[in-house]
């Protein structure tokens, strides 16, 4: 049954339909033409075709059977390194069906492990070598720890260029029966910002409300798709009402559920619309960074959220 | 024999300090058998929670069975001992008490079970079960809480206790200066069985001084902790302000995000902010590294630090509030469960994260809405197809 999710129904399912990722492409075929891939990391951006490769490579190593000799995992969803080993272990345990002596890992998302769990996946790696291979996909490869670099082979993938993005969505908009003008072509590439899977989900959303893809339409639906309300918590701030502030921003936090990193994201692009001084935006541009830092290395995100939310009072009264 | 054994109140005109509680008492056991079958008396230390028990089996005429925190108190165990101890008859005919005491003893570990198989007997007997707890909110305890009645002991107030001070003394044949006597009451902060203790101590020292009385390290709630960091100087003492709070620091921390804003305004407030940022990255690396030195210094921070972030002390009265973040993430989590279980769904049909799917929900919630053969591929049920169409 082919899907009706486009992210689905237009994946590519063989080496020559990817886009974008030319040399990958050529050499991670010939690996899988010689029947014995190494272990794999693959490292880029999201929406790129990584987990895309994945599925490509396992298919033609196990052409009908490849559903049963193929487990993908998400480490950003798995709770703990102990259920990562538990289903590997229980899916390494049996022989691989079919001639390929071995069976495949994807674990997408790998950098989202801790550096202990990884280190109790590289054993889990080494144990199972024998009957598996792991195919790790991740947005920065300086998350994984070397032990693990070291022994896969790694694949560096790129952002999605503005022709690339454009040949998938002539390719849609054909079967599809849309009518979608240049512009909207323009801009469905900077709102998907390289990012193949979004820009698809964007146009199929648009093309839910009507076939004619006008570029009007996609603005609406990819602001829709924004937090509106960030300016609202800094307007409270700037004229010093914090209580305010930081009741708004737990309310657009949990309502619309927006991570602490895309609030942040908001917040440092709305510093250049508030009408505080240069010197001060810069300031606050600084504690955003800061912030962000934080987060990304594990702290709170509403405890740094609120500290800057305090910053931009201080900046309220010129300081 | 020690004072506070010797002077327990047998009758409850003896209680002083509590008569709404003996009444509530009074009337649970004059109608038990037609409301709930326990009651749990809960209050701070030495209020006479466990005495309020033992007077209303001398007045009622009753046996009482008593278990407390010495006792092994895990399912097996209780299960064992009271289990007989409510279906027998009396020996004597007479009416028995089942006395739980100190139930915010029963670990959750070595007595594993416990709470539940409480709850379980308490469906089962056909005699009053008592049970007296210092912090009856804990969550172990919330199963009990349905099943029992509450009555509150409070603090005793300190002229109540001198005045049984002085009674005792009189029956003693002793003599202490009223002075004295009230800055023991004081003292005491309303702990009945303190005061009497540390009056028997000075009694039997010839020449009372207080000096002598150490001061007891009570808890301090955490509404004195946050008055004395945000009204007062920053001074060592302030340094170990949460020593005597019982609270782990993920709470305290909590506590202090709630109510900064309560107390400070402009460049303090961002100062507190920074500080309590600070104290957040230090229990960030303290989980990632595992090294738990580092809780100096959240320590630090959100003590002595936020109590620096103000130029002068702080006067008059602000009433602190109760974190409600968790609370709000929680009440949140169970509105968009739906939201979760569509994305779960989603992400693992079109290999993505469930995180991810989130972050893009508005988008993939579109697409999902405007078409019916998506529904059924990703299998939703009724009730997520409804909360899509909304």
């Amino acid at each position: 049954m082919v899907s009706e999710i486009w992210t689905e129904k237009y994946r590519p399912s063989k080496f020559n339909e990817l886009v974008g990722q030319d040399n990958i492409i050529k050499r991670v075929e010939a690996l899988t033409a010689s029947m014995n891939i190494p272990h794999l990391l693959f490292a880029g951006p999201a929406g790129t075709g990584k987990s895309t490769l994945a599925l490509i490579v396992v298919k033609e190593l196990f052409k009908n059977n490849w559903r049963d000799n193929y487990l993908e995992l998400n480490a950003s969803d798995e709770r703990g390194i102990n259920v990562v080993r538990e289903k590997v272990k229980n899916f390494a345990r049996t022989k691989a069906l079919g001639n390929v002596p071995f069976k495949v890992i994807f674990l997408d998302e790998a950098d989202a492990l801790t550096p202990e769990a990884q280190q109790a996946l590289r054993r889990t790696m080494e144990n199972y070598s024998a009957t598996c291979r792991f195919v790790l996909s991740c947005n920065y490869s300086s998350k994984i720890i070397d032990p693990i670099q070291s022994r896969c082979a790694m694949f560096r993938f790129k952002l999605l260029e503005k022709k690339d993005i454009e040949r998938i969505i002539r390719r849609i908009s054909e079967t599809e029966n849309l009518t979608i003008p240049l512009e909207s072509i323009e801009i469905l590439y900077e709102g998907s910002e390289g990012d193949c899977r979004r820009c698809i989900n964007i146009l199929q959303s648009t093309a839910s409300v009507s076939p004619s893809i006008t570029p009007e339409l996609i603005s609406t639906i990819i602001s829709s798709a924004k937090p509106k309300d960030i300016k609202v918590v800094l307007d409270y701030a700037i004229a010093g009402d914090f209580q305010r502030a930081r009741e708004k921003l737990l309310d657009v936090m949990l309502k619309e559920s927006i991570s602490g990193q895309d609030v942040i994201k908001a917040v440092q692009k709305e510093i250049w619309n508030l009408p505080i001084e240069p010197e001060i935006k810069v300031k606050l541009t600084e504690k955003t960074g800061e912030a962000e830092f934080r987060i990304v290395e594990g702290s709170d995100p509403f405890i740094q959220l609120q500290a800057l939310l305090a910053s931009f009072v201080l900046a309220g009264l010129g300081k | 024999m020690t004072w506070t054994e010797k002077y327990r109140p047998k009758k409850f005109e003896d209680i002083k300090g509590q008569d709404l509680a003996v009444d509530k008492i009074k009337s649970f056991a004059k109608y038990f058998g037609t409301g709930k079958k326990a009651l749990i008396l809960h209050g701070p230390p030495g209020t006479g929670k466990t005495t309020l028990a033992f007077v209303i089996a001398h007045e009622t005429n009753s046996e009482i069975f008593e278990l407390n925190a010495s006792d092994i108190r895990n399912k097996i165990k209780l299960h064992d001992v009271l289990r007989p101890v409510m279906e027998q008859q009396s020996l004597s005919k007479k009416g028995k008490i089942i006395l739980v005491d100190e139930v915010d003893g029963i670990s959750g570990y070595y007595d594993k079970g416990g709470v539940q198989e409480l709850v379980r007997l308490i469906e089962l007997t056909s005699y009053p079960v008592i049970i007296t707890a210092n912090d009856v909110w804990h969550k172990k305890l919330s199963p009990l809480r349905k099943k029992s009645e509450l009555v509150q002991l409070k603090e005793v107030s300190y002229n109540i206790i001198k005045d049984v001070m002085i009674n005792i003394l009189r029956k003693e044949g002793q003599f202490i200066d009223q002075s004295t006597l009230t800055r023991v009451a004081i003292k005491a902060k309303g702990d009945i069985r303190a005061a009497v203790n540390d009056l028997q101590t000075l009694s039997q020292m010839g020449e009372p001084s207080l000096a002598v009385l150490e001061e007891r390290d009570k808890e301090t709630d955490i509404f004195n902790a946050l008055r004395i960091i945000f009204k007062g100087k920053p001074t060592n003492e302030t340094l170990k302000v949460f020593d005597s709070v019982k609270m782990s620091i993920d709470e305290i921390l909590l506590w202090m995000e709630e109510n900064i804003p309560a107390e400070y305004q402009g460049e303090e407030l961002a100062r507190a902010y920074d500080l309590l940022s600070k104290a957040d990255v230090f229990k960030g690396r303290i989980y990632k590294q595992q090294y738990w030195r580092f809780l100096v210094y959240e320590n630090i921070f959100l003590s002595y630090g936020i109590s620096s972030a103000k130029k002068t002390p702080k006067t008059g009265f602000t009433s602190y509030k109760k974190p409600t973040r968790i609370l709000k993430i929680w009440l949140n989590n169970q509105r968009t469960a739906k939201k979760k279980s569509i994305s779960q769904k989603y992400a693992k049909y079109v290999h993505v994260g469930t995180k991810r799917a989130m972050h893009d929900f508005p988008i993939i919630k579109q697409i999902i809405n405007s078409n019916l053969s998506i529904q059924k591929e990703l299998k939703l049920t009724d009730e997520e197809i409804e909360y899509v169409r909304n």
